[in-house]
């Protein structure tokens, strides 16, 4: 008896926890038939911008105004796992219906994988330019992504501690090391990067590279397969990065953004070499910094060079029940209207030309991306291959700067990586 | 009377039956929900490593292809035996700073030291913490530039020793290591003090007349009793250290930095599968889940080579 | 005997030491948690100039903390009571019987320990798709169960073999059967290990955030890890309030360890073999 009594209490565990399961199914089942029946279209946003929950809020609202019967849920998951959980949701056809796609392979990977749905029809998309329709055009020459944001690396520097010293924004890179020369004798550190995050580096390498390896001619010339990253003129960007690590805060192989962040915005370092992400999370740490930003002069007598890129485009995820629904919203969002409303929310640069920002700097480094831009090289034509040519470049540098490999060893292991998938270097 | 005589011998012959046979229901729940929510799956992702991939698509059967890659195309097959050799380091010095530590400070308070209490709490209290919250706060603390740790440091007058414990080759694995030790040190001491006072006090009693005691009476009465709880601690720590992850990604991140010096198998195996975290690379999924297999393989023999090993010792005992 | 004179003082500064390496980081946690950034970058070992709640009221302000932590408690205790039962039903069978497959039953067990689970993400996922369990705790309950059986039965059996079988057949003998064998005598005798066994799953399931991350997507339905870990991402600047939201992830674990811990330690002294 007592043993049946025992077998009837396992059974009946089993059985509450399986009908409180199908209880709450059907519960869920409920609440989408309510919101169908009011004529009513749920749309699902999936993102890696947690930090921008309340500026989309905003947008929707906009949205809202001409489309009330579309609800939009803008729901972003932790960056560094947003594509775990998204490549996951989607291999089991499931999965937001507006994805914000990463820039470039990965995001194009998710188009090739038949993820996507292509958006050629979509009015508004032959507004951007060809190379920003480019970081969310499929292998099939479909644009599956609606460009989003430009984001641009260059140095920003603090005014105080320039006036300070008598420093005025260098204009080539003779004049640039001796910046950084007569910071360092006054007791700041002239440059704030540090090498933890292995990431930092490519950016970093975006950047001041171009001043060494002469800018876009040069990517021009390697996408052709007529140079490669053996040649003296990349191995002299690689150089240079090592060259400038004395000019690095103390103990940098150990520190991450946080702490390189943190060391410009106190003014313990004098200039910040980073993107233009960075000016609201500055503002917002110490709005009584004064700083501005200069482009990276180049070494080889060129012009100074702003790096930008599209970081970000929206596409739709070809499961969604509800992909007319996600088109307006991605119609809006190559419209005037959205692009001044975005540059004004989020302090970022707009995809759409000609936007205007109320703020000084951005419209500053808005207008600098336009007239002395150079491409993110590594970003945008050498993510892919595996480990990625980009992964390559930020564990070599990483091993340069930890005094494991030379400037040539990091050309020659870039080189030897990218000659394994990328077909104009074969 | 005959019949109600023979109606009870079957009645009770019934019940034997059902109680013979009953015993084999046990393991049923807990292999209805493993077999469903573990095996099923796992099992259906490792036909992925005789696939080729491209990206996230499936393409053709390729034997073991993967397999091959994996060992003989580069970098795959150094930054492979790279973080073989780590997942050995971690099984090694966790067993001495963890286990090895559990093993006494359990025997200290199974001798009844007073604030026995607070000894067990404070030594299991780091194990309350999320993993997340552990690699968190040490990478705040071992800092270089605001940490506490460097602080202390010199406070002690040992300037010198300052440096960038998580940013050099040299020190950052050892230094996840010891954080891990920190972190699994209470479960140890709880699994050997279970141990300690399950042993019979008979025994304890018979090893003292025949004259042991301190160390001998270690040794000879109180080591080989603990052989089940030494046993359970030696297979955890080894699958845990080849299956070592959570820390190290959330410490140093998806690259096993800095430059690879504290990637893991299982660290590697999610930057194929995955991709880098941080959103700039792509998955190689075919060759993840061959790196999977091989991991799976390696663990499966050694531990089973192990409790073979461990059941012969308690038969000859 | 001599040697118990130096023994003694020396085992006790020895457990007291590294009680103190154990706790003082945790410490460092709380105490930091109530100073300004500032305050830490400076003096980072001082204690704090003043207890404020603000960093505290801000973070709660942002999040439904309440819905998180009853989520967490609703999936952490009914996994831990399936667990359990489970466990303890599998773990008496392999050590008590000798059947001939009992090793490789409990081979098969721990193998589940030997694979990284993400690697079953994608099966996983559609699995929970198709019992229509995506967005619900029972997602969670069902794969902290899961996971933590192999452990359990890991732990469970190797103590079970070492119970003398005595008292068993003595309970066989005046007719009682397994079920009542296992309630009545096994189970009492083991309350060490069943108490290790229930804090250890208990906290396993309380911290984890990969199966939340990937199975739900409703703020409503997440508990507290994954709910807390946006906040870092967002205050990645501000060390007090980063010290603030730690403290707050691990604090209802440190409240609910505390009084429990009571009961849970008493199991462990009373459950020992006379």
């Amino acid at each position: 008896m007592k043993s049946l009594k025992a077998f009837t209490f396992v059974g009946l565990l089993a059985f509450i926890l399986i009908m409180s399961a199908c209880s709450s199914d059907s519960g869920g089942d409920g609440d989408t038939n309510e919101e169908a029946s009011g004529d009513q279209v749920q749309i699902e946003m999936g993102s890696w911008r947690t930090e921008d929950t309340e500026a989309y809020q905003t947008i929707i609202d906009k949205f809202n105004e001409e489309h009330p019967d579309i609800q939009i849920e803008f729901n972003p998951s932790k960056n560094t796992e947003y594509n775990t959980i998204l490549n996951t949701a989607l291999q089991s056809g499931e999965g937001p219906d507006i994805i914000h796609l990463r820039p470039y392979t990965p995001g194009i990977e998710l188009a090739d994988a038949g993820y996507l749905e292509p958006l050629d029809d979509l009015e508004g998309l032959d507004q951007y330019p060809e190379e920003y329709l480019a970081a969310s055009k499929g292998s099939d020459g479909k644009q599956y992504g609606v460009p989003l944001n430009i984001s641009t690396t260059q140095m920003f520097y603090n005014e105080d501690i320039f006036d300070e010293l008598g420093l005025e924004e260098p204009q080539t890179w003779e004049e640039f090391m001796s910046v950084n020369e007569t910071l360092k004798e006054e007791g700041y550190t002239p440059i704030s990067l540090a090498s933890k995050e292995a990431w930092l580096l490519s950016l970093a390498h975006g950047m001041i590279g171009p001043a060494h390896y002469g800018g876009t001619e040069f990517v021009d010339k390697i996408t052709a397969g007529e140079t490669d990253f053996t040649s003296e003129k990349f191995v002299n960007s690689i150089e240079a990065m090592d060259e400038l690590k004395q000019y690095f805060p103390d103990n940098y192989e150990g520190l991450g953004m946080e702490d390189i962040r943190t060391m410009f915005f106190t003014g313990d370092a004098a200039m910040f070499p980073m993107g233009s992400w960075e000016i609201e999370v500055l503002r917002e740490m110490n709005p009584d910094l004064n700083f501005d930003f200069f482009p990276m002069p180049s070494a080889t007598g060129k012009e100074p060079t702003v790096t930008s890129w599209v970081d970000g485009s929206y596409a739709i995820n070809a499961n969604s029940e509800n992909k007319e629904a996600a088109k307006e919203f991605l119609q809006f969002m190559t419209t005037e209207e959205f692009g001044e409303l975005f540059t004004k929310e989020f302090k970022m640069i707009s995809a759409i030309p000609g936007i205007e920002s109320d703020d000084q700097l951005v419209n500053d480094l808005s207008q600098a991306a336009d007239q002395r831009s150079t491409p993110y090289m590594i970003l945008v034509h050498f993510a892919g291959g595996n480990p990625s040519t980009k992964e390559t470049i930020e564990k070599e540098l990483q091993g340069m700067y930890l005094g494991e490999r030379t400037p040539q060893e990091v050309a020659e292991t870039v080189q030897e990586n990218a000659e394994s998938w990328y077909e104009p270097l074969q | 009377m005959k019949s109600a005589a023979s109606s009870k011998s079957t009645h009770l012959k019934k019940q034997r039956n059902w109680k013979r046979w009953s015993i084999h229901l046990f393991p049923i729940p807990a292999l209805i929900i493993y077999g469903l929510f573990i095996v099923y799956p796992l099992f259906a992702a490792l036909t992925y490593s005789f696939f080729e991939w491209d990206g996230m698509v499936r393409g053709e059967f390729a034997g073991f292809k993967n397999f091959v890659d994996l060992f003989t195309l580069q970098p795959f097959s150094d930054l492979f035996w790279n973080a073989f050799g780590h997942n050995i380091l971690y099984f090694v010095l966790q067993m001495i700073f963890q286990n090895g530590l559990a093993f006494i400070l359990a025997y200290i308070i199974y001798k009844k030291v007073r604030g026995a209490e607070f000894l067990k709490i404070s030594y299991f209290l780091p194990r309350l913490l999320s993993v997340i919250v552990v690699g968190f706060l040490w990478k705040l603390i071992l800092n270089p530039n605001y940490g506490a740790f460097n602080v202390i440091l010199e406070n002690l007058g040992l300037e010198a020793l300052q440096k960038a414990w998580l940013g050099d080759p040299d020190t950052a694995l050892i230094a996840i290591i010891l954080i891990n030790s920190w972190y699994g040190l209470g479960f140890g001491v709880l699994i050997f003090l279970a141990g300690f006072q399950s042993i019979p006090k008979e025994l304890l009693e018979a090893g003292k007349l025949d004259g042991a005691t301190g160390l001998s009476m270690v040794r000879r009465i109180l080591l080989p009793l603990m052989v089940p709880s030494i046993m359970i601690m030696t297979v955890l720590t080894f699958i845990q250290s080849f299956e070592a992850f959570e820390l190290v990604y959330a410490m140093q991140g998806s690259e096993g930095g800095p430059y690879s010096s504290t990637d893991t198998l299982a660290v590697y195996f999610y930057r194929l599968a995955f991709g880098g975290s941080s959103g700039g690379s792509s998955s190689a999924i075919g060759l993840g889940s061959a790196l999977a297999v091989v991991l799976f393989l390696f663990i499966a023999v050694f531990t089973a080579l192990y409790l073979k090993y461990m059941q012969k010792k308690q038969v000859d005992m | 005997m001599n040697h118990t004179i130096w023994t003694k003082p020396f085992y006790y500064v020895f457990a007291f030491f590294v009680a103190s390496i154990s706790l003082y980081p945790i410490l460092l946690m709380i105490l930091s948690s109530f100073k300004t950034s500032t305050e830490i970058f400076t003096s980072p070992l001082a204690f704090p100039k003043s207890f404020t709640l603000e960093t505290y009221r801000n973070l709660l302000e942002q999040i439904p903390f309440m819905t998180f932590f009853m989520n967490s408690v609703i999936v952490s205790g009914v996994s831990v009571a399936l667990i359990l039962v489970t466990s303890s039903l599998a773990a008496f069978y392999i050590a008590r019987f000798t059947f001939q497959w009992n090793n490789m039953l409990f081979f098969f067990f721990l193998m589940g320990m030997m694979l990284p689970i993400k690697l079953g993400i994608v099966p996983l996922f559609i699995l929970m798709k198709d019992l229509e369990l995506l967005n619900t705790l029972w997602s969670l309950i069902f794969m902290y169960t899961a996971t933590g059986i192999p452990l359990s039965i890991l732990i469970l059996t190797g103590f079970f073999r070492t119970m003398p079988r005595e008292l068993e057949e003595a309970a066989r003998i005046d007719g009682a059967g397994n079920l009542r064998i296992l309630w009545n005598v096994v189970l009492p005798l083991m309350r060490p290990a069943l108490g290790t066994v229930m804090i250890i799953q208990f906290i396993q399931s309380w911290n984890d955030f990969f199966f939340p991350l990937i199975f739900i997507t409703d703020d409503m339905k997440k508990t507290i890890p994954v709910g807390m870990l946006s906040l870092f991402g967002e205050y990645s600047a501000d060390w007090g309030a980063l010290f603030a939201g730690l403290t707050l992830a691990s604090l209802p674990m440190i409240i609910l360890f505390f009084i429990a811990s009571k009961q849970f330690m008493e199991g462990l002294t009373q459950g020992a073999i006379k």
